[in-house]
C-alpha cells in the first residue's frame, strides 16, 4: 500500500511524481437485501494507483468491481470510507474530482439525435469550456481520433466501432489525467476490442493513470501494471504480475487467478 | 461557466434533441393542427346532420287502433296543409320561413293489436312514437274535448324529437282552432292571452366551451409535457447516456432545471399551439356560429388570457412529470409512473370544471384545481379579484419548485440509476442512512409545500364563524400547530438521521443576539405599522377581510387573555421559527448562499399567511428573523423577537385603549382609516429597531464549528 499522506496533500500535477492519483480508504457500500438485511457488495477495499501507472481491477462476476468504479467515479456514494482523484475527495468535492476524470464503459450511450460533432462539443460546455472552445476542442478530438468522416452523422446511424470512437472522444474531452474504464472492451468485436486496447495505450504513453477492469485475462496480462483481485467485495491479492507469479508459483494468470480466489473461498468456509 | 450558463448549454441541447424525435413533432404539432379540425368538423356536422334529419325525417307512428290511424291522419293532413299555406305566404328567403317546422304528412301509421304491444316497441325501439286517441271521434263541436297520449322514448333523441313533432301537430291544431273560433267572435289573441311574458338569456355566452374547453387544454398540456419529461429522464436512463453524464462535473440540480424548462417550453407551446388550433377552427371554419347557437362564443382576447393562464399550469404539470418520471428507469416503467398521476390531477380538474365551483376557499389552493378554476373564471368572463390570482400563481410556483427539487433529488439517485446497484429501500432503509447535519434541501422544500394546503384548510376549518367564541381556533391552534410545524418534521429528521440540534440551531445564543432579539421585538411593530399604513394608501383593503378580522377580535375578547396570549402569540412564535427559521432555513442553507436561503425561508412564511395584505410585513418579518437566526446561529432569539412581535400584536387588539398613549389606531371603527404614527414614537421605534439590527449584525459564525467530522459541511457557513 502506497503512502497515503502525500495522497492527502492538494493535487498539483507538476511536483509530485509519485504521488498516488486514485485512492481508495476503505471503502465500503452496502446494498439492502429483499430482507432489509444489508448486504456488502464492496467490503473495506483499499488501494491506490500511482501516476501514469495502469491498474487492473480483476474478479470474477458480482466481485463488486462496477461498484468500486462507480464510487471511484462519484456515481454512487459509498457508505463509508473515501476516494479520492487527484487529491480530490469524491463525496466534498464532486465537482473537482470530476473534472480529472474520464469515464468509459463498453455500454455507455450516445444520444441517438446528436451528431456525433454536437455530442462532443456538448460535452466539452459541461466540462466547463465555453462554445468557441468547446467547438475548438471537438474539432482537434476529431482530427486526433479519425472522427471527421462521419462526425456530421447523427450517433444512431453510426456503426459499434464508430459510436465506440466517439466515446473515447467524449471521455477525452477534458484531457482528463485519471481514466476510469469498466470492462471497456466487453461484448465488443475484434476490430474494436483493438481500437480500445490501442486508445489505452497510447493514453498511457502520454502520462494518463488508467484504472480498469475486465473480464479478459490476456488483455490485463499485457497491459497493467498492477493488479488488484477482487473477490466478494474484498482485496484478495495486489500486485505486479510477477509478484502474483511468485506468490502462486503459477505461470498464467488464469492459473493464478483461480489459485488465489480457491485458496480465499477455502479460508472463508475454514473461519466461518 | 456560472449556473446560467450550465442550464442554458442543457436547454439547448436537450430541445434540440427532443425536437429532432419525430413522436415529439407529431404530438406537439401535428396532432393539434390536423386533428382538431377534423374532430371539430366531425363532430359538430355529424351533430346538426343527426339534428337535422331527425327534425325531417319521415316519421312511423304507432296506432293501437284503424280509427285511430284515421284520426291521426287526418289531423296530420289538415296540419300538413295549414304549413304549406303558410310557407307560401312567407318569402322562402326569411328566417321565418326557415323557421317552419316539416309537415309530418309523409308520415308512416303503422297499426298494433293492443295499447300494449305499442308501448313494448316503443321500449324496444322498433317504434319511435305511438299515439293513443281517448275516445274514437275527432273535435266535433265547440264544448268537446279529445285528449291523446303520446308515448315515446323521451330520454333519447330520436324518441323526444318524434314525440314533440307529435305534439306540435296537435298544438298547431289547437292554434288554428283557436285562432279561427277567436275570429269568429270578432276577438283576437289579446282577449285569452292579455300578457306574454319573454325570456332574455344573459347567461355567459360561452357556457360549453368555457366549461369543457379548460379541462381539453390541460390534458393536451399534460399530453404536451408526458413525452419530453419520460424521454429526457427514464429515456436518458434507458439508452444508457445517463452514467456519461453524471460524471460530468455539473451539478445535478443544474441538469435538472435545464431539463424541466425544455419540458416546459414544449407544453406551453403544445398548448398554444392546441389553444390556436381550437380558436382558428371555431372562425375560420365557420363553428362560431353553431357554437353560439348553442350557447357560446369566445373572443379572441380570451384565449390569449387562458393561454397566459395555462404557463403556470404547464409550469406545474412539467414539474411534476418530471419528478415522477425521474423515478423511472425505463420508458415502460415511466408510463405506468404516469398514468395514475394523469387521474390524479384529473380529479382536481374535473371538480374546478364542475358548474357549481368557484375560485374562492380551499379551491384556492388547490393544485390544478385552482389553474383550472382561474381559466374557467376568466373564460366565463367573472371578474376574479387580485389577491386571488397573486395566492393561485403563488401556491402554483410553490408546488413546482418543491417538484423540481425533489427530481433533482431521486434523478441523481443511485438506485435510479442504476438498476443493478440498489434499490429505493436505501433511501428509507435507516441502516443504510449516513447520519447529517441538515436536511436536504428537497426535504425541507417537498415538506413546507405539502405543509401549505394543509395548514389552509386547517386555517379555514378553525376560523370562528360571526357570534362563535374563538375556543375551537384556540384549541386546533394548540394541537395542530405543533404536530404540523414541530412534531412530524422531528420524526422525519429522527428517521432520516439529521441532526436535530443543527437543524434548528438549538444553542444557546451569546448575550449580545438576546438584547438584540429583544430590542427588535419591542420595536418592530413600528416599522410594521409604517408599512401597513403605506400598503393601505396603494392597495387598500376589502370590506371583507376587514369584517372578518373584526369578527375574530370580537371572538378572541370573549376567551381568557393568558389564553390567546400563550396560544396564539407565543406558541405561533415558536412553531414557525422552529420550521421557517430551523427545518427550512437550514435545509436551504445546505444548498444555497446566506441570501438567497433566507429570502426564500421568508417568502415561504409571508406565502404561509395566505392574506396579500400579509405578505409584505410577513415577509419583512422574515428576513428580519431569518437575519437574527443565521447571525446568531441559535433559534432562539428569533423566537423572542417573534413573541414579542406577536404579544404586542395581540395585546393591542385584546386592549386597544392601552395603544392610545403610542398613536396607534385605538379601536376598530379607526382601523379602516390607520394613520402615520406621531413623529417621537416613530423615530423611537426605528431608532430601537435599527439598533437591533446593528447589534445583530455582528457574525456569529466559527469557521471552526467543531462537528466538521460529519459528511455534510457544516451549514450557516455560507
Amino acid at each position: 500500500m502506497s503512502d497515503k499522506n502525500r495522497a492527502d496533500t492538494a493535487f498539483t500535477r507538476y511536483n509530485a511524481p509519485a504521488m498516488d492519483m486514485v485512492v481508495a480508504e476503505n471503502l465500503v457500500k452496502a446494498f439492502p437485501n429483499p430482507d432489509w438485511r444489508e448486504k456488502r457488495a464492496v467490503d473495506a477495499l483499499s488501494f491506490s494507483v500511482g501516476e501514469g501507472q495502469i491498474y487492473g481491477l480483476l474478479g470474477p462476476n458480482g466481485a463488486g468491481k462496477t461498484t468500486t468504479l462507480r464510487m471511484l467515479s462519484g456515481l454512487i456514494a459509498p457508505t463509508s470510507g473515501a476516494a479520492r482523484l487527484a487529491g480530490f475527495d469524491v463525496a466534498t468535492q464532486p465537482n473537482e474530482a470530476k473534472r480529472v476524470l474520464g469515464f468509459l464503459t463498453a455500454n455507455t450511450g450516445l444520444y441517438q439525435r446528436l451528431s456525433a460533432r454536437e455530442l462532443v462539443v456538448y460535452f466539452s460546455q459541461l466540462h466547463g469550456l465555453d462554445r468557441a472552445a468547446a467547438v475548438r476542442r471537438a474539432e482537434a478530438l476529431i482530427a486526433q481520433l479519425g472522427l471527421a468522416e462521419f462526425a456530421q452523422l447523427r450517433c444512431g446511424a453510426l456503426s459499434t466501432g464508430q459510436k465506440q470512437r466517439v466515446n473515447i472522444a467524449r471521455a477525452l474531452v477534458a484531457d482528463p489525467p485519471i481514466l476510469i474504464m469498466d470492462e471497456p472492451t466487453l461484448g465488443l468485436d475484434v476490430l474494436s476490442n483493438r481500437l480500445i486496447l490501442d486508445f489505452i495505450k497510447a493514453q498511457r504513453d502520454a502520462g494518463k493513470t488508467i484504472i480498469l477492469s475486465t473480464h479478459y485475462l490476456d488483455e490485463a496480462e499485457s497491459m497493467c501494471d498492477n493488479i488488484g483481485l477482487l473477490h466478494d467485495g474484498r482485496l484478495v491479492a495486489e500486485g505486479t504480475i510477477e509478484a502474483l507469479r511468485e506468490q502462486t508459483s503459477e505461470e498464467r494468470l488464469t492459473s493464478i487467478f483461480l489459485k488465489l480466489i480457491d485458496a480465499e473461498t477455502h479460508a472463508g468456509v475454514s473461519a466461518a | 461557466m456560472t449556473f446560467r450558463h450550465r442550464v442554458q448549454t442543457i436547454y439547448r441541447k436537450e430541445l434540440i434533441d427532443i425536437l429532432r424525435d419525430r413522436r415529439t413533432l407529431i404530438a406537439m404539432i401535428v396532432v393539434p393542427i390536423v386533428l382538431y379540425p377534423l374532430l371539430m368538423l366531425g363532430s359538430v356536422q355529424a351533430v346538426s346532420y343527426q339534428h337535422e334529419s331527425l327534425e325531417e325525417a319521415a316519421l312511423t307512428i304507432g296506432v293501437a287502433s284503424p280509427q285511430h290511424g284515421f284520426m291521426l291522419s287526418q289531423l296530420i293532413s289538415e296540419d300538413a296543409k295549414a304549413l304549406k299555406r303558410k310557407a307560401e305566404e312567407l318569402d322562402p328567403a326569411s328566417d321565418e320561413a326557415k323557421a317552419l317546422p316539416a309537415p309530418l304528412d309523409g308520415a308512416k301509421i303503422q297499426l298494433f293489436r293492443s295499447v300494449e304491444q305499442l308501448q313494448a316497441a316503443i321500449r324496444e325501439r322498433s317504434l319511435p312514437v305511438g299515439v293513443v286517441f281517448e275516445g274514437d271521434a275527432l273535435v266535433d263541436a265547440v264544448d268537446e274535448r279529445v285528449a291523446a297520449k303520446v308515448y315515446a322514448d323521451y330520454e333519447e333523441p330520436r324518441g323526444s324529437t318524434a314525440g314533440r313533432r307529435v305534439q306540435d301537430v296537435i298544438a298547431r291544431t289547437n292554434e288554428h282552432i283557436r285562432h279561427a273560433r277567436l275570429e269568429s267572435l270578432g276577438l283576437n289573441q289579446n282577449f285569452i292571452e292579455p300578457y306574454v311574458a319573454e325570456s332574455v338569456d344573459l347567461s355567459a355566452p360561452s357556457s360549453i366551451l368555457g366549461e369543457v374547453l379548460p379541462l381539453i387544454l390541460i390534458l393536451m398540456t399534460i399530453t404536451g409535457a408526458i413525452y419530453p419529461a419520460i424521454d429526457l429522464t427514464a429515456g436518458e436512463r434507458e439508452r444508457g447516456t445517463l452514467e456519461s453524464l453524471m460524471v460530468c462535473p455539473v451539478p445535478i440540480i443544474d441538469l435538472i432545471v435545464g431539463k424541466f424548462l425544455v419540458i416546459t417550453t414544449v407544453a406551453i407551446v403544445g398548448a398554444a399551439l392546441n389553444l390556436s388550433s381550437v380558436t382558428a377552427t371555431v372562425y375560420f371554419g365557420g363553428f362560431d356560429e353553431i357554437i353560439a347557437s348553442t350557447g357560446g362564443a369566445i373572443p379572441i382576447a380570451k384565449m390569449l388570457f387562458i393561454l397566459l393562464a395555462l404557463i403556470p399550469f404547464a409550469v406545474l404539470m412539467s414539474a411534476i412529470m418530471i419528478a415522477v418520471c425521474s423515478y423511472a428507469r425505463t420508458f415502460k416503467e415511466a408510463q405506468n409512473y404516469v398514468t395514475p398521476v394523469i387521474l390524479a390531477v384529473l380529479i382536481p380538474g374535473g371538480i374546478a370544471a364542475l358548474p357549481a365551483t368557484r375560485l374562492e376557499g380551499v379551491m384556492l389552493v388547490m393544485p390544478v384545481g385552482n389553474m383550472v378554476l382561474l381559466a374557467k373564471e376568466l373564460l366565463l368572463g367573472a371578474m376574479v379579484p387580485a389577491w386571488h390570482i397573486m395566492i393561485v400563481l403563488m401556491s402554483t410556483t410553490l408546488y413546482a419548485g418543491a417538484a423540481v427539487a425533489v427530481a433533482a433529488k431521486t434523478f441523481g439517485h443511485e438506485s435510479v440509476v442504476f438498476s443493478d446497484a440498489a434499490s429505493w429501500k436505501t433511501a428509507f432503509s435507516r441502516a443504510l442512512i449516513r447520519p447529517a447535519l441538515t436536511p436536504p434541501m428537497s426535504l425541507s422544500l417537498l415538506v413546507t409545500a405539502v405543509w401549505f394546503p394543509l395548514w389552509f384548510y386547517v386555517q379555514s376549518a378553525l376560523s370562528p364563524e360571526p357570534g362563535e367564541t374563538a375556543v375551537s381556533l384556540l384549541r386546533g391552534t394548540a394541537w395542530l400547530m405543533p404536530l404540523l410545524f414541530v412534531i412530524l418534521p422531528v420524526a422525519m429528521l429522527v428517521y432520516w438521521k439529521i441532526d436535530l440540534v443543527n437543524t434548528f440551531s438549538l444553542r444557546a445564543p451569546s448575550l449580545r443576539y438576546v438584547l438584540a432579539a429583544l430590542l427588535l421585538g419591542m420595536s418592530a411593530w413600528v416599522p410594521a405599522h409604517e408599512l401597513n399604513v403605506l400598503q393601505h394608501s396603494v392597495i387598500g383593503i376589502p370590506e371583507s377581510f376587514l369584517r372578518s378580522a373584526a369578527q375574530l377580535v370580537e371572538a378572541m375578547r370573549r376567551l381568557p387573555p393568558a389564553a390567546v396570549i400563550v396560544i396564539l402569540a407565543v406558541l405561533p412564535a415558536c412553531c414557525e421559527e422552529l420550521l421557517f427559521r430551523g427545518f427550512l432555513l437550514s435545509g436551504l442553507a445546505s444548498a444555497l448562499r446566506k441570501w438567497p436561503a433566507i429570502l426564500i425561508s421568508a417568502a415561504f412564511f409571508a406565502v404561509f399567511h395566505f392574506f396579500l395584505f400579509k405578505f409584505v410585513i410577513a415577509g419583512t418579518l422574515g428576513i428580519v428573523l431569518g437575519y437574527l437566526c443565521w447571525q446568531s446561529r441559535s433559534i432562539i432569539p428569533a423566537i423572542l423577537t417573534h413573541a414579542i412581535h406577536n404579544t404586542i400584536g395581540v395585546a393591542t387588539v385584546l386592549w386597544p385603549t392601552w395603544t392610545r398613549w403610542l398613536g396607534m389606531a385605538s379601536d376598530e371603527a379607526a382601523s379602516t382609516q390607520i394613520t402615520h404614527l406621531p413623529a417621537h414614537v416613530l423615530l423611537l421605534g426605528v431608532g430601537v429597531f435599527v439598533a437591533g439590527l446593528i447589534i445583530a449584525s455582528k457574525d456569529a459564525r466559527t469557521r471552526a464549528a467543531g462537528v466538521g467530522a460529519l459528511i455534510k459541511p457544516v451549514p450557516f457557513t455560507g
